[in-house]
Order: C-alpha cells, then sequence, then structure tokens
C-alpha cells in the first residue's frame, strides 16, 4: 500500500478505512460531547432544543450541581474507599503472590490455580452479604472498604510478573541478611512496578465506578460513594439534564485525566489479566 | 494464604448451601432449611415460569448479541489501527475511554442522547423521517439499546486484546504475501485472522462469560422493570431489591435468590464449556 517513496498513498481502500474509523470515533464521542454541551446550556435552552451549541456557555449548572447534589461529601468517600482500599489490596496482593510465585509455600501451583479458577466464577453476591450482614459490617464504611481486598486478578498479574523476576535476587538478599517484609518492600516493590502500576491503577478505577456494591452495602446516605450519589440525584432530578449533565461531567474529568496520564498501564493490565495462566 | 484461598472460594461454594434454604436480610430471623423448593419455584411453578423462561431467553439473545457484534467491531477497529497512521494512538484513546468510565456514567451518558424530546439521537433518526422513543419505547427496543450501550462502553477491551495479538505477527509475513500478489483481504484472511486465533479466543471468553452476567447497565438505564430483565438483574432484584425502595423490608428473599444464582452459574458453565470445546477444535485446525 505504500508508494516507492516509502509513504503511505491515499488509496481508495485507505480512505475508506479511515472513514469507517471516523464514523465510530463520532459514535464514540457523540454522547459524551453532548453531555458536555447540555452542561453550558441553560435549562429554557435545554428544554427548547438540547442539541443546540451553547452559545454564551454558563458554569452556573455546575455551581448548582456542586451543592444540590452533595458532591464534596460523596467525593470524599468516594476518595477515602478508593485510596485506602487499593492502597490495603496492592501490599496484601504482593504479600500473597510473592510466595506462590516463588514457590516458598507448599501447594503454592494448586494456590495459584485457585486464584485463577476463581477469577471464572460468579461473583458470590448472596454470601457474602449474609457474611457482612452477621459480621454487623453491613452499611458501614470498614465493611464496605473489605469487600474490596479480594480480587483474584491483581495477584494472578503479580504472581505471573515475579515469576519473571531471577531468584537469585532473594538469595543476594537473604546472605545480606535482609529480612523478608523488608525485602519485600524495599527490593520487590522497587522491581515489580510495572505490573504494580497496572493492579494499582485497575484497582482504583474499579473501586471508584463501582455502582451496584454500594447500592447493596451501603444504604446510608452519608457513606455513599460519588456514582451512587449521582444516581440518588438523578432519582430526584430526573428531568433536570442540564444540572445533571454538568454532575456526570465533574465525575468523568478527573477519570479521564487520570486515564490519559496512566493509559501506558491501564492497556498493559488489561493484556497482562487477559493471559490467563 | 489459606484464609486468602477460602475467602475467594468460599461463598461460591456458600451460594450453593444457601440456594436450599429461606436466608432473609435480617439480622435474627432464623435460616431454615428448604431443600430443593426454591428450584422449584424458580423453574416449575406458575407465573413465574413464564416470566423466568423469558428472561433466560433474553440472557441468551444478550449474550450472543454483544458476543458477536463487540468480537467483530473490536476485531475491525484493531485491524484498522494496526497501520502506520499519524492519529492512531487518538483513536485507541477514544474507543477505550469508555471502559474507564464505568456503568453509571456510560448509562447516564447515554440516557441523555437517546433523549427522546429532540435530543441528538432523535434528531439523527428524524433526518430519515424516524422518530422513537428509545429506552422509554416497547421494552424489546429499549433492551436492544442497553445491549448497544454495553458493546458501546467495552469494545475498548476487545480492540485492546486484539492489538496485542496483532503486534506478535511479524509484518516480514504480511509484506511477503503482498510481493506475491495477495491482496490486503487475502492476507488478512490467510495469515492475520488465523494468527490471531488465542487473542479471538481469548475475547470470546471474557465477552461470553462477561455478558452472561452483565447486568448492571441495564439497571443504571432500565431500573427493575419487566420486559427488559436479564438473569443476573433479576438475582439482584430477588435477593436485594427492596432495599432500594424501602430500607427496613424484610422482603429480601436470599435463599431463592441463591438459587437463581446457581442457574445463572450453571449457565455460563455449560456455554462457557461448549465455547472452549469448540474454540480448542477450532485452534486445532487453524494452527495445527
Amino acid at each position: 500500500m505504500s508508494s516507492p517513496s516509502g509513504r503511505p498513498r491515499m488509496s481508495p481502500t485507505r480512505l475508506v478505512m479511515i472513514l469507517v474509523l471516523l464514523v465510530l470515533a463520532a459514535v464514540y464521542l457523540g454522547p459524551l460531547l453532548t453531555v458536555v454541551n447540555v452542561s453550558l446550556q441553560t435549562r429554557q435552552q435545554f428544554n427548547l432544543n438540547p442539541t443546540a451549541i451553547a452559545r454564551q456557555p454558563q458554569l452556573a449548572n455546575f455551581v448548582t450541581a456542586w451543592n444540590k447534589a452533595n458532591f464534596p461529601l460523596y467525593l470524599r468517600n468516594s476518595f477515602l474507599y478508593t485510596v485506602i482500599a487499593t492502597g490495603l489490596y496492592v501490599v496484601t496482593a504482593v504479600f500473597v503472590a510473592f510466595p506462590i510465585a516463588r514457590r516458598y509455600v507448599r501447594a503454592s501451583g494448586f494456590l495459584f490455580s485457585l486464584f485463577v479458577v476463581a477469577l471464572f466464577l460468579p461473583y458470590a453476591l448472596i454470601p457474602q452479604f449474609q457474611l457482612m450482614l452477621h459480621l454487623r459490617l453491613y452499611n458501614t464504611a470498614v465493611g464496605y472498604v473489605l469487600l474490596f481486598l479480594v480480587d483474584p486478578i491483581g495477584v494472578v498479574i503479580l504472581v505471573n510478573y515475579v515469576r519473571s523476576i531471577p531468584r537469585e535476587l532473594d538469595e543476594a538478599a537473604a546472605m545480606d541478611g535482609s529480612g523478608y517484609v523488608r525485602f519485600v518492600l524495599r527490593v520487590l516493590f522497587p522491581l515489580i512496578k510495572p505490573a504494580l502500576a497496572s493492579v494499582i491503577v485497575l484497582h482504583s478505577i474499579g473501586i471508584w465506578n463501582e455502582y451496584v456494591t454500594p447500592l447493596i452495602y451501603l444504604p446510608k446516605k452519608s457513606l455513599m460513594p460519588i456514582t451512587r450519589g449521582l444516581m440518588v440525584f438523578y432519582g430526584q432530578y430526573g428531568n433536570d439534564w442540564t444540572t445533571l449533565a454538568a454532575a456526570i461531567l465533574m465525575l468523568t474529568l478527573p477519570i479521564a485525566a487520570l486515564f490519559l496520564a496512566l493509559q501506558r498501564w491501564i492497556y498493559a493490565g488489561v493484556l497482562q489479566g487477559s493471559v490467563r495462566g | 494464604m489459606i484464609l486468602y484461598a477460602l475467602i475467594s472460594l468460599g461463598p461460591s461454594l456458600a451460594t450453593v448451601f444457601y440456594s436450599f434454604t429461606d436466608a432473609s436480610g435480617l439480622i435474627g430471623t432464623p435460616t431454615r432449611f428448604l431443600g430443593l423448593s426454591n428450584y422449584r419455584e424458580f423453574l416449575f411453578m406458575g407465573q413465574n415460569v413464564r416470566d423466568n423462561a423469558q428472561v433466560l431467553v433474553r440472557t441468551l439473545e444478550f449474550c450472543f448479541l454483544v458476543t458477536v457484534i463487540q468480537t467483530s467491531l473490536g476485531l475491525l477497529v484493531a485491524v484498522l489501527l494496526n497501520q502506520r497512521m499519524a492519529a492512531r494512538t487518538v483513536f485507541r484513546t477514544i474507543f477505550f475511554l469508555p471502559v474507564i468510565l464505568g456503568v453509571t456514567i456510560v448509562g447516564l451518558t447515554w440516557t441523555l442522547f437517546l433523549y427522546p424530546l429532540g435530543g441528538p439521537a432523535q434528531k439523527l433518526l428524524g433526518l430519515v423521517g424516524g422518530h422513537s422513543e428509545f429506552l422509554g419505547g416497547p421494552p424489546f427496543q429499549a433492551f436492544l439499546w442497553v445491549t448497544w450501550v454495553q458493546i458501546w462502553a467495552n469494545m475498548g477491551v476487545t480492540m485492546i486484546i486484539f492489538l496485542g495479538g496483532l503486534q506478535t505477527i511479524p509484518s516480514e509475513l504480511i509484506e511477503a504475501s503482498r510481493i506475491d500478489g495477495a491482496t490486503g483481504w487475502q492476507s488478512f484472511r490467510h495469515i492475520t485472522y488465523p494468527l490471531l486465533t488465542p487473542s479471538l479466543n481469548t475475547n470470546l471468553t471474557l465477552a461470553i462469560i462477561g455478558s452472561l452476567q452483565a447486568w448492571q447497565l441495564l439497571l443504571v438505564m432500565k431500573g427493575v422493570t419487566n420486559g427488559t430483565q436479564v438473569l443476573g438483574l433479576i438475582i439482584y432484584a430477588i435477593a436485594f431489591g427492596r432495599t432500594v425502595q424501602n430500607p427496613t423490608s424484610v422482603a429480601m428473599r436470599q435463599g431463592y435468590g441463591a438459587a437463581a444464582s446457581v442457574v445463572l452459574f450453571l449457565l455460563v458453565l455449560v456455554i462457557g464449556m461448549i465455547a472452549q470445546f469448540l474454540m480448542r477444535r477450532r485452534e486445532r485446525r487453524v494452527l495445527g
């Protein structure tokens, strides 16, 4: 398809391909741009014509949404859940994955296959709920965070990655008299950074976006994360789309920014996660 | 370590246990053993049966549509993006973005896009003289819209996995075939596509298992309404539904919900195994 000079020529096939991509990109961007546009309209403009471009963009909707939708509280909740649960999860997952990868524990092959099998098992919603209920952790922040500490995917990614790191390092560290915990924290963590980054990014985005888990476990309004808060707001002001669009956008922008900054790790994580044992 | 394994596996087995009981969502009420009566009720009793059968059929339709369309679309996009092009990474970012945004944002964004009173989709339909109530229309139509949004939201993952697979195919192979006079389509059909088998199998597996168990978008966009439910959604509705309207309700039928979960699990298992069998057979034939 390239001309003798090496530069791609605009052949008809190539033109069609690019057109197809552009149409698809429009299908992907259209709904998102609609949200942006509506968030800048006034209510009257929206009622008159929802697709009219907001000529005099105004930010009043964002202020309204921020106040009416209880944003500061919900955002704080989401932030705390995400940071604490991801932090605890990553540390425990490394301490689980490392000995399995190195076969330092008995039956590590079997344990690893348990985690791989767990990837495919359906999420056991009901027993988990019964457990939380009887532990009196239902409707508590602590209980909610605990729910995110058992996710097999991170362990599987980490085990596969640790296996690629030479075992001699452990032995050298042991000779230096470095303790186990110290070794894992000081030597291993920096070495497995790429895998860690993927696990952290995927896990935290997952928690941040979680909708059904808080719906089930956190009926108390003061504990709700932002996703749930947004749906409560939608339930109350379902027709107030200009404010709603502003609220959606305020939730979208931070995630989109994070995504743009960390794309590489996200794609890597998706690929590592899909190569399943 | 063993504790960790128990925590992740135990609940799955416990689902089976609970499916034989009348467990509820309330502390203090004794849980009685019921034997198979939850299953009898779910599969064989009166009015429920027709509804439940419809839900099962709809779950399979959802799975089929999502798997076929999402995988084809993902393959198309990945192949198009796998060539030298200026805006490659921009396109990749655009197509992957919904994966990151999660069900709440995606669901509400499309609800706005499909706003029936002159929203963008309505305007586009108006260009060809059409009109639709979209999510507010006939249940099956609303169901198809949510199915499409599910595909829209997850195609990025399919694309990334195919792109990863495409990178493992040496470009010399394609170039050699082109020198031998193969058209673009021929070299795709006879070299790229067969060599993509591992990625294709991964994607099909993920899509089948994922779509059989997906219901969150349906909940965000349609709520618990008749005519658009899938199995995962009614499990939620049976086991937790009442809490949404009334947090103190005692009607959370967790035992009955667990029985429905086991039915879903068996469905995933059977379809998953048939798919695995077919994919293995094809892989042996294609890759030798």
